[in-house]
């Protein structure tokens, strides 16, 4: 009786919306353009593809076993309290953007991180409300990755980092920037502390990770080579990262015809 | 002579943010059909995933992508082995959406903003999801054609379906060097494993 149900009432929301069956269907021709060879997937340089294939499979079954799991648990705690780390470890890399931002010229954007780690550090409660972001003071991420490709630094070849994942030559090298210039990493270390440091960095993945649980899984399920899926993904989302610009106008609009045959 | 193109610049704009603004209209219309599936608990998934497909395979310009996707395999393949891929890529396209779409609880989106491109004769159309957390950017490219249509690629978070695919496919085509009737096969076996796991 439940299945009859299910089988109307699908039906009849079908049969409802004039959109899905009331339109024509998408018969169409492209242009011998659509198909060519681009450079889309070209541009990504992976000599080190059988190695990079290797550890990518060991950070899987790591994301799969470890990451993921307790990701999925940090999901469920209340949601002012996921808020409050995130915001508390986005607070923290506040120094870091400010200073890639005066690197690669962006004063508005320093001044304004600048003014969002005060504010946030103080009324914020040592950055866990984002009182910033109620004045205006958006949160805009920079790293050394961003300013060295601002200066002219290609990206290299593409890499997998154990445990840390998708990155090239030029970003692996701004991460290991990151790590020797982080004021707050320094300061740890001064204090005899520094076991916070990578509590700092797996409380940053968790929180990352937990963002996109749905998105990786829908990749990981549904991709003929997850592999190739996870290398493109980076290299559009560092792109747009670097250019600072929308990302309908950054990435190349693939040139799909839509002619009736 | 100054005023006739102050008003032939206002007429292009006006007439930019109509197409825009028409195309935003239909796309929330055929996202609440989506949304509006994803919603009903009585649904089994089978029929979650029935929707998605007939929303897909009638909104979205699946031949024209599938083609662009399969990049230089294309002019090598008979005309079965073509449509065969096209059909296999159809379905792999409403498999990967009705994925992204599982772990849909209720949230509320808004589409907050659309540009048409006049260039590329495009209009590009913002949408926020939003959680208890935070928000999630997605962009629709929308194109028009014999007065209807079609979603042409989807953007999360900067990263462009289309293109994610065709690297994707062009890193599995080669392993065949590029013969298409070979990729149907493992098309069709991703397809099958991604169906189980969305009606389980």
């Amino acid at each position: 009786m439940n299945k009859l149900i299910h089988v109307i009432l699908t039906f009849l929301i079908l049969a409802l919306s004039p959109s899905i069956f009331g339109a024509a269907s998408d018969e169409v021709k492209t242009s011998s353009a659509d198909f060519e060879t681009t450079t889309f997937e070209d541009e990504i340089y992976d000599p080190l593809e059988g190695i990079n294939r290797a550890i990518f499979s060991f950070n899987n079954v790591a994301d799969r076993i470890v990451l993921e799991p307790v990701a999925k648990g940090y999901k469920k705690l209340p949601s002012p309290i996921q808020s409050g780390v995130g915001n508390f470890i986005n607070n923290l890399k506040l120094p870091l953007a400010a200073l890639n931002q005066l690197l690669q010229g962006q004063g508005k954007n320093a001044a304004e991180s600048t003014g969002r780690f005060l504010v946030n550090s103080t009324v914020g409660v040592f950055g866990l409300i984002d009182v910033a972001d109620n004045i205006g003071l958006d949160q805009k991420e920079e790293d050394f990755g961003q300013t060295l490709a601002t200066w002219g630094v290609g990206d290299g070849f593409y890499i997998v980092l154990p445990l840390f994942g998708p990155s090239n030559v030029r970003d692996t090298t701004g991460m290991v920037m990151t790590m020797m210039t982080d004021p707050v990493n320094a300061y740890a270390a001064s204090q005899g502390q520094a076991w916070a440091i990578p509590v700092k960095t797996a409380a940053n993945a968790i929180d990352q990770r937990s963002q996109i649980i749905d998105e990786v899984n829908a990749l990981r399920d549904n991709s003929v080579d997850y592999y190739a899926a996870v290398r493109s993904s980076y290299y559009q989302n560092r792109k747009a990262a670097i250019m600072n610009t929308d990302d309908d106008v950054l990435t190349p609009l693939p040139l799909i015809s839509i002619e009736f045959e | 002579m100054h005023r006739i193109k102050i008003l032939f610049v206002f007429l292009i704009l006006i007439s930019s943010s109509a197409k825009a603004n028409e195309a935003k209209d239909w796309l929330n219309k055929e996202i609440d059909i989506i949304i509006s599936a994803y919603q009903n608990n009585n649904l089994p998934n089978e029929n979650k995933f029935l929707m998605v497909e007939n929303t897909i395979n009638n909104n979205f310009a699946g031949t024209g992508i599938a083609k662009f996707v399969a990049g230089k395999s294309w002019n090598g393949a008979s005309k079965e082995v073509k449509k065969e891929y096209i059909k296999l890529f159809k379905r792999h396209l409403a498999l990967n959406i009705s994925s992204m779409m599982q772990g849909y609880s209720d949230q509320e989106y808004q589409l907050t903003n659309s540009n048409y491109d006049e260039k590329n004769k495009v209009t590009l159309v913002d949408m926020e999801i939003f959680s208890d957390t935070g928000s999630i950017q997605v962009t629709w490219r929308v194109k028009k054609s014999k007065d209807r249509f079609f979603v042409i690629d989807l953007l999360v978070a900067d990263i462009s379906l289309v293109v994610t695919k065709r690297s994707e496919f062009n890193s599995m085509l080669k392993t065949v060097d590029y013969n298409l009737f070979e990729f149907n096969k493992k098309l069709l076996s991703q397809n099958e494993s991604s169906y189980k796991k969305i009606t389980n």
